[in-house]
């Protein structure tokens, strides 16, 4: 408290310099003039003391000893104190007011923990007037009025004080009992005000680059969140909370933290242990990310972090139990014992400087705040000792400031400078990444165009061979059906040109020839051969005219006529309104039934004569009926008859029908065979009757 | 002189042979003609001919139901036909006389030659009863068939024990299932016509297999082994021939 003593000192020059002495008159008594009262009293001469250490004594208690000058000068009390935990004090002051006014001086005898001011009633019972103290005000800047208690003495009496003070903490503030007057009160006053306004300035500012410093490390960290940031901040934290509550002893000043007085002496030596070892090794450890770089110097400061926390606890349970002066006698100790350790440090970081450019600021940093505190510590001890300065090493001079801010901004700088060597590797990551991402797109792109490539192909492949497939099928299709009608058609020809019938117009001719029948024989050969020729020619052809198809009629039965002479006739009867040359009908689908009917018509044992007739009329409007008919045995005799041969051969007949079936499917038409046997419609009757209807396309 | 009796349902059938006959076998006398089977069946009743010339189709049935009908009465038949088709193997195989029409010179001449040295020798008239055998069977996987041999001499066999068949110069060895091997008179081309079409695969230019008798067609040779373990060459063609639609 250094500064405060040294105001006190000067106070003290002041009032010797300065003020008028008093003389004293009586030993304790002071006898003074209220009405025109001097400056400033020194009352040192005037004031008898009680002084117990270790322990408070109570008013009735301390009623009982005696009231004895004070035996040194009363700087020096400290001293006699500093062993001590608690230092009370009871101070008695007579005043008798010579002059004939009433009037108030005031009695200032500095900032202590406790005051309580009594007043002598006279009758051996005394009246509290008025208390202060550092530890019982909680007020703001008003506090600071209270410790000058007033003097009232009426005019021409007398009156004994009592002023009881109470000090816990380790310095024992300086008792320079001093009387003002009105005047020279406030000039003291304001004295002090503006002698404490500076360094309260200095912190002020101190404080507000710490802010501004913690608030950039906060935005920071946001941006990039890092431990080492966060150690930073709690540095910078510290330091903040360290410098506020120094503006706590500052008289007259604002102050942050007056209502918990006790806040100064926990956050003073600790708090230096905190920011400047504890903060500042773990801050190092992640701000130069030792755990991968320097896992030895990582391991020795995670130790070193350790032990000055363990001597921050140590420190708090010191302050708990009201021992004050104890931390900064740890820390004055910590200190020089690590001064030669943190050299040996600095030269192994900065002998790694050269691969790791934070570790520059970290070493600039820490060497600015190494170097100011040696040098106030080393100029501290040319004035006050070695002991002295060890003492006042919790209380940061100037350039111990100017070494702490200078170790922020450094690491500050470093921190910046990690960000920006962070963001430049993200930035080239992400390059490396983007240069990846757009190498797997053009990649991918390509893939997905030969994979379309091949998509297509293979799809035009299987279109393609599909299509070949319908084709084939379309062929295979087409083939079989060409192959079936062929088949038929074949069949058609054998069917129509029976062989018989051929071989034996053949022997027919033969017999003419060699009857010398030749007329007859030529007229059987042209005729033949006109139905020989016909019969190819149709069976090439799916239709014919109906004129075609009556003409080949009429010459086929004519042959057969010729063949079985009288056996047979025949009529081809032809509605004279049918389009005979427009009306077409399939080439040699009628000849088979015709046939048959020939062979029928002579087989019936009841007709000598076979008769057939062959109709063709127009039905509907596009419809064409032929009707074949012969009086037969009928179908159904036939027959059954039939089933007497074993060898069982496909008839003219069903190949026609079957050719129908194909001409229907082929020309979607609709042609259709029907035969009756005559008996079934009537009993006197026989043969059978052939109904076709074609439908004219 | 040898009676004989047309049978047919064409006049003009009827009346060319006739003046055939006439023209070119003097010693052929015709006793009647007929137009269909009744009628000439009661016709050879009462004629008892030596030769009836016979046509195969007629109205009321076959010239086999004439012979069928006439079975007790000695006669050599000579069948007359436009078209021979319907009943190729019923008459090859029993080694009757056949005439196709229009009637040619050379076949009748031949034909009258045969039956008449025949009806000389009085020779058997099995023939006949292997034809109406093969007749009533209708069509059937096995077959009667009358084999005229080098010698002279004919036998009778089934055509379901015919192995394979030999081209052996102009004439063809039969070799039976039991192991014999008979020469016949005719050539390999004649029954190899008749036989194609009863399931026998030609397997090379000279032999005739009955497809049954096949025990296997060997993968790694030109050969096939026979169910009596003989074994024929196969062409390269005929062999995947046979694989593909024989098998």
């Amino acid at each position: 408290m250094i500064p405060v003593k040294r105001i006190c000192f000067l106070l003290l020059i002041f009032c010797y310099t300065t003020s008028v002495f008093a003389q004293p008159a009586a030993e304790d008594t002071l006898l003074i003039d209220l009405g025109a009262p001097p400056a400033t009293v020194d009352l040192r001469p005037y004031i008898t003391v009680v002084e117990t250490t270790g322990h408070v004594l109570s008013l009735q208690q301390v009623q009982g000893r005696p009231f004895i000058p004070p035996q040194q000068s009363l700087p020096a009390w400290q001293n006699a104190h500093k062993n001590h935990r608690v230092w009370d004090c009871w101070l008695k002051l007579s005043v008798r007011n010579t002059g004939g006014k009433d009037s108030t001086l005031t009695l200032f005898t500095g900032w202590h923990d406790y005051m309580y001011w009594y007043v002598g009633t006279g009758n051996g019972g005394w009246t509290a007037l008025s208390h202060a103290g550092l530890m019982l005000d909680k007020d703001d800047v008003g506090r600071w009025e209270r410790y000058g208690f007033p003097v009232q003495v009426p005019a021409g009496q007398s009156r004994t004080f009592l002023l009881h003070i109470i000090n816990k903490s380790f310095n024992g503030k300086p008792l320079a009992p001093v009387l003002f007057n009105a005047l020279q009160y406030e000039r003291f006053r304001n004295n002090g005000l503006n002698t404490y306004r500076a360094p309260a300035v200095v912190i002020q500012v101190i404080l507000g680059m710490l802010l501004v410093f913690l608030t950039i490390a906060i935005i920071n960290y946001t941006q990039l969140p890092d431990r080492s940031y966060l150690y930073f901040a709690a540095y910078i934290m510290g330091l903040v909370l360290f410098f506020a509550l120094r503006l706590e002893s500052k008289p007259y000043q604002l102050s942050v933290f007056h209502r918990w007085p006790m806040l100064k002496y926990y956050w003073d030596a600790p708090a230096m242990l905190f920011c400047f070892y504890f903060m500042y090794l773990l801050f190092g450890n992640a701000f130069l990310n030792l755990k991968e770089r320097y896992p030895y110097m990582q391991r020795i400061f995670n130790i070193s972090a350790a032990c000055t926390g363990g001597v921050i606890l140590i420190c708090f349970f010191c302050i708990f139990w009201e021992k004050y002066h104890i931390p900064g006698i740890i820390y004055g100790y910590v200190y020089l014992a690590t001064l030669l350790p943190l050299l040996v440090i600095f030269i192994a970081l900065a002998k790694r400087s050269r691969h790791h450019p934070l570790i520059r600021f970290f070493l600039f940093g820490s060497l600015c705040f190494y170097m100011a505190y040696l040098a106030s510590f080393l100029l501290r001890i040319k004035s006050l000792g070695l002991t002295g300065a060890l003492g006042e090493l919790s209380a940061p001079s100037m350039l111990m400031m100017t070494g702490i801010l200078l170790q922020a901004m450094f690491f500050l700088a470093g921190l910046s400078y990690r960000n920006k060597l962070v963001h430049h590797e993200r930035t080239k990551t992400q390059e490396m990444l983007i240069k990846q991402l757009n190498k797997n797109k053009e990649l991918q792109r390509k893939l997905n165009e030969q994979l379309e490539e091949l998509v297509k192909e293979q799809t035009s492949e299987i279109l393609r061979k599909k299509q070949e497939l319908e084709e084939q099928r379309q062929i295979q299709l087409n083939i079989e059906y060409d192959k079936k009608l062929t088949e038929i058609e074949l069949k058609a020809i054998r069917a129509q040109i029976n062989p018989h019938f051929i071989f034996n117009c053949l022997n027919s001719i033969q017999l003419f020839v060699m009857q010398r029948d030749y007329e007859y024989a030529q007229k059987y050969l042209s005729d033949f051969s006109y139905l020989i020729r016909k019969t190819l020619d149709f069976s090439r052809r799916n239709f014919i005219t109906l004129t075609d198809e009556i003409t080949y009629l009429n010459t086929y039965l004519g042959l057969e006529k010729m063949r079985f002479e009288n056996k047979m006739e025949y009529d081809i009867r032809v509605d004279p309104a049918l389009a005979t040359t427009e009306l077409e009908i399939p080439a040699m689908l009628l000849q088979p039934y015709v046939e048959n009917a020939v062979k029928h018509g002579m087989t019936n044992p009841d007709q000598t004569i076979g008769q057939l007739i062959i109709r063709f009329q127009q039905l509907d409007a596009d419809v064409l009926e032929c009707v074949i008919e012969d009086n037969g045995i009928g179908i159904t005799r036939s027959r059954e008859l039939r089933t007497l041969p074993k060898h069982h051969q496909s008839s003219g007949m069903e190949i026609s029908f079957n050719r129908a079936e194909l001409l229907n499917k082929m020309y979607n038409t609709d042609i259709h065979i029907e035969i009756i046997d005559k008996s079934h419609r009537n009993f006197t009757e026989s043969g059978t009757i052939v109904r076709i209807l074609i439908p004219q396309l | 002189m040898i009676k004989a009796i047309i049978i047919d349902d064409e006049r003009n059938s009827r009346d060319i042979i006739a003046l055939m006959l006439g023209k070119y076998c003097p010693q052929v006398q015709i006793a009647d003609t007929a137009s269909d089977c009744a009628d000439g069946i009661q016709k050879i009743k009462q004629h008892q001919p030596e030769l009836v010339f016979l046509d195969l189709e007629m109205p009321d049935g076959t010239g086999f139901d004439v012979l069928q009908g006439t079975q007790e009465d000695a006669f050599e038949a000579v069948f007359v036909t436009a078209f021979e088709k319907k009943f190729l193997h019923t008459i090859r195989f029993s080694e009757v006389e056949i005439i196709l029409k229009p009637i040619d010179k050379e076949s009748l001449l031949q034909a009258v030659q045969t039956v008449a040295g025949r009806i000389l020798s009085q020779a058997s008239k099995h023939r006949y009863r292997v034809l109406l055998d093969n007749f009533n069977h209708g069509k059937q996987t096995s077959w009667e068939m009358v084999l005229p041999l080098v010698n002279g001499e004919d036998t009778t066999i089934n055509t379901a024990n015919i192995e394979y068949l030999e081209a052996n110069t102009d004439k063809c060895t039969f070799y039976m299932a039991d192991g014999s091997a008979l020469q016949a008179e005719r050539g390999f081309r004649h029954y190899a016509d008749l036989f194609i079409p009863l399931r026998f695969y030609q397997v090379n230019n000279t032999q005739l297999v009955q497809l049954s008798h096949i025990h296997r067609v060997m993968q790694d040779s030109h050969h096939i082994l026979l169910n009596s373990g003989a074994k024929l060459e196969i062409t390269e063609r005929r062999k995947k021939d046979l694989l593909t639609f024989h098998k």
